[in-house]
C-alpha cells in the first residue's frame, strides 16, 4: 500500500517548520460521479499534531478542505531532534498517523 | 532488459478505454464540457467550411448596446471579449491582451465593418485569430448587432489604475513550488502507486520488476528518449501507450491509458529520467515524418473558436500574452514537466490529457489519449524542447 502521508519537519528561526501532505480524498457529498451519483461524504474531521508527547495543534475540518489536505504549521520552542506526530481521522472513522524528527 | 532486443508489444488492441468518452468530471469535481463540437474541424478531421455568411449586412446596424456589453462581458459565450481586449472604461479586471485594446473602436470603425468582422474575421483579416462568432454559431445575428451596438459606443482610452490589471503590464506568474518536494507534490503519491505497481505481478505471474531489477539505472534515460516512433504500430508512442502494450504482451497486465496504475508507473518512469535532457530519436525517415506531420496539425485551425496550437503557443502569434487571467507560453519549456499535478483540477494529467484539454477548450472534440495525431504533436513537441532537462511530476495551476 502507498504511503499515505508525507511529513518534513526542519528547524527555521528558532522554530520547527512542519509540513505534512495527506493522501484523501476529501469528499464533499456533494459531488456526483460519473453515474450522476453522489459520492458519500468522506474527510478528515480531526487533526491533532503532538509533539514530544503534548498535543500542540488540534483542528476540525470540514468539506471546506481541499482534496489531499497540506498542513503547514510551525512549532515554537522545538529543536532538533525533537519528535512531531500528526494524526488524522475521518468521517469514516478511518485514521491516519505519521511521525517524524525535526532536523536542523 | 538489453536494449538490442526489441520490446514486446501488444499492437492490436486500443490502449484507452472504447469506445473514447470524454471525461465528466475529474477527481476534484471539476466538470468536463460534454457538449458534442464534431461540426468543427478536429485533430482528425477537417470540417466543411462553415458558411461565412454574405458580408456587408445591411447598415446602420441597430442593436441594443446594453445587451450587446452583456454578451461582451459574459465569460459564458466563448469566454468573453475581455479575454482578448480591452473594452472601454468598464472593463471588467484582468483583460486580456491577445486582440489589440478596443476602447476606441467606435471613433474609427464603421457599423457594417464591424458587423463583418465580429460575425466572421476571416474575410477582412486572414491573420485574425478572433473565433467567427456569427459564423460558428456562437452567437446569432441579433446579438452580433448588440454587440456591434456596445462597440460604437466606445470612444475613450482606458485608463488602468493599476499596472497588475493592465495586460501590457501585468507581471507573468511564476510558480514558487518545489515540485520534487514531496510535501509539496501530491503527485508523489501517484508515484509511490507506480512504483508498487511496477513491482506487482501480474496475470502471467511476471511484474515488471522480473525483467527490470534496477528500474533506476535501466530507465536513467528512457523517458527522455521517448516518444518513438514505433514501425510495428506505424505511429508514435509515448511513454504511456508504451506501458499499456509493453504490459499486455509480458506481464499480461492491463493498464490502459488514464488509468491511475498508468499514471503512476509515468511518473515512476519520467521521476527516474529527472535532470537528463529530451532528446527524442529524429534520425530516421519515419520519425522525421511525424514530427512534419504533428507540425502541419499544430497549424490546424480547431473547434468551434476556430483556433490552432500556433495561434496561442508561438510569439510569432500570441505566446507571451493574456487570455484574461491566463498567461500564454510558448512551446518551448511546456513538456518536461509532465506528468503534471494540477491544483486547479485536483488531478494529474499526462500530455494527451493536456492535448485533450486544449482540444477541449477550443471546442474541438477531442481524440482518445492513443490518437496517432497525439503521438505526432508529443514528438514535434519533443524535438522543440530538446535539450530541456526532465523534471517531473511537475505542478501546474
Amino acid at each position: 500500500m502507498a504511503e499515505p502521508m508525507r511529513i518534513r519537519a526542519k528547524m527555521e528561526n528558532n522554530a520547527a517548520d512542519v509540513k505534512v501532505l495527506m493522501s484523501h480524498p476529501m469528499e464533499t457529498g456533494q459531488r456526483k460521479n460519473e453515474k450522476g451519483d453522489l459520492v458519500p461524504v468522506h474527510f478528515i474531521q480531526s487533526v491533532t499534531a503532538i509533539h514530544n508527547g503534548k498535543t500542540v495543534l488540534d483542528a476540525q475540518w470540514s468539506q471546506a478542505i481541499s482534496r489531499n489536505p497540506f498542513l503547514g504549521f510551525r512549532v515554537r520552542g522545538a529543536k532538533a531532534g525533537d519528535k512531531i506526530t500528526v494524526n488524522w481521522v475521518d468521517t469514516q472513522g478511518d485514521k491516519g498517523s505519521i511521525d517524524t524528527t525535526v532536523v536542523a | 532488459m538489453a536494449p538490442s532486443k526489441i520490446a514486446p508489444l501488444e499492437v492490436k488492441k486500443p490502449a484507452s478505454a472504447q469506445p473514447w468518452q470524454r471525461y465528466k468530471v475529474d477527481s476534484q469535481g471539476s466538470t468536463w464540457p460534454q457538449t458534442d463540437w464534431s461540426s468543427f474541424s478536429t485533430l482528425a478531421a477537417i470540417a466543411p467550411p462553415t458558411d461565412g455568411g454574405s458580408l456587408r449586412y445591411a447598415t446602420p446596424i441597430e442593436g441594443d448596446p446594453a445587451k450587446g456589453r452583456q454578451l461582451a462581458f459574459d465569460r459564458a459565450r466563448g469566454g468573453s471579449c475581455v479575454s482578448c481586449h480591452v473594452l472601454g472604461k468598464d472593463t471588467p479586471p484582468q483583460p486580456g491582451n491577445i486582440g489589440p485594446d478596443l476602447s476606441t473602436v467606435g471613433a474609427t470603425r464603421s457599423d457594417d465593418w464591424l458587423f463583418d468582422y465580429v460575425y466572421d474575421p476571416r474575410k477582412l483579416n486572414k491573420t485574425s485569430i478572433m473565433p467567427p462568432w456569427g459564423a460558428h454559431k456562437i452567437m446569432n445575428i441579433p446579438e452580433v448587432r448588440d454587440v456591434v451596438a456596445f462597440l460604437k459606443t466606445l470612444k475613450e482610452p482606458h485608463v488602468f489604475r493599476d499596472p497588475q490589471d493592465n495586460p501590457a503590464t501585468r507581471t507573468p506568474p511564476k510558480d514558487t513550488r518545489d515540485n520534487l518536494d514531496a510535501t509539496d507534490n501530491p503527485a508523489f503519491f501517484a508515484l509511490d502507486r507506480g512504483k508498487s505497481a511496477f513491482n506487482r505481478l501480474g496475470a502471467n505471474g511476471k511484474s515488471c520488476a522480473s525483467c527490470h531489477a534496477s528500474p533506476e539505472t535501466a530507465f536513467k534515460t528512457w523517458a527522455g528518449r521517448m516518444p518513438k516512433f514505433e514501425p510495428r504500430l506505424d505511429k508514435v508512442l509515448g511513454v504511456e501507450e508504451f506501458i499499456t502494450r509493453h504490459a499486455r504482451a509480458t506481464t499480461g497486465e492491463e493498464i490502459l491509458m488514464q488509468s491511475d496504475d498508468n499514471i503512476g508507473l509515468s511518473i515512476f518512469l519520467h521521476n527516474i529520467a529527472n535532470g537528463t535532457p529530451i532528446n527524442p530519436d529524429l534520425s530516421n525517415a519515419e520519425a522525421k515524418l511525424a514530427v512534419k506531420r504533428g507540425q502541419d496539425l499544430m497549424q490546424r485551425k480547431l473547434g468551434q473558436l476556430n483556433m490552432a496550437c500556433v495561434d496561442c503557443h508561438t510569439k510569432e502569434r500570441h505566446a507571451n500574452k493574456w487570455a484574461r487571467g491566463q498567461y500564454l507560453v510558448e512551446f518551448k519549456g511546456t513538456v518536461a514537466h509532465f506528468p503534471t499535478w494540477r491544483t486547479s483540477r485536483g488531478d494529474i494529467w499526462d500530455i494527451r490529457k493536456r492535448f485533450q484539454w486544449c482540444n477541449v477548450s477550443v471546442r474541438a472534440n477531442e481524440l482518445p489519449p492513443d490518437a496517432r495525431q497525439y503521438g505526432d504533436i508529443e514528438l514535434a513537441l519533443a524535438a522543440i524542447n530538446k535539450g530541456e532537462k526532465v523534471n517531473s511530476p511537475g505542478i501546474r495551476h
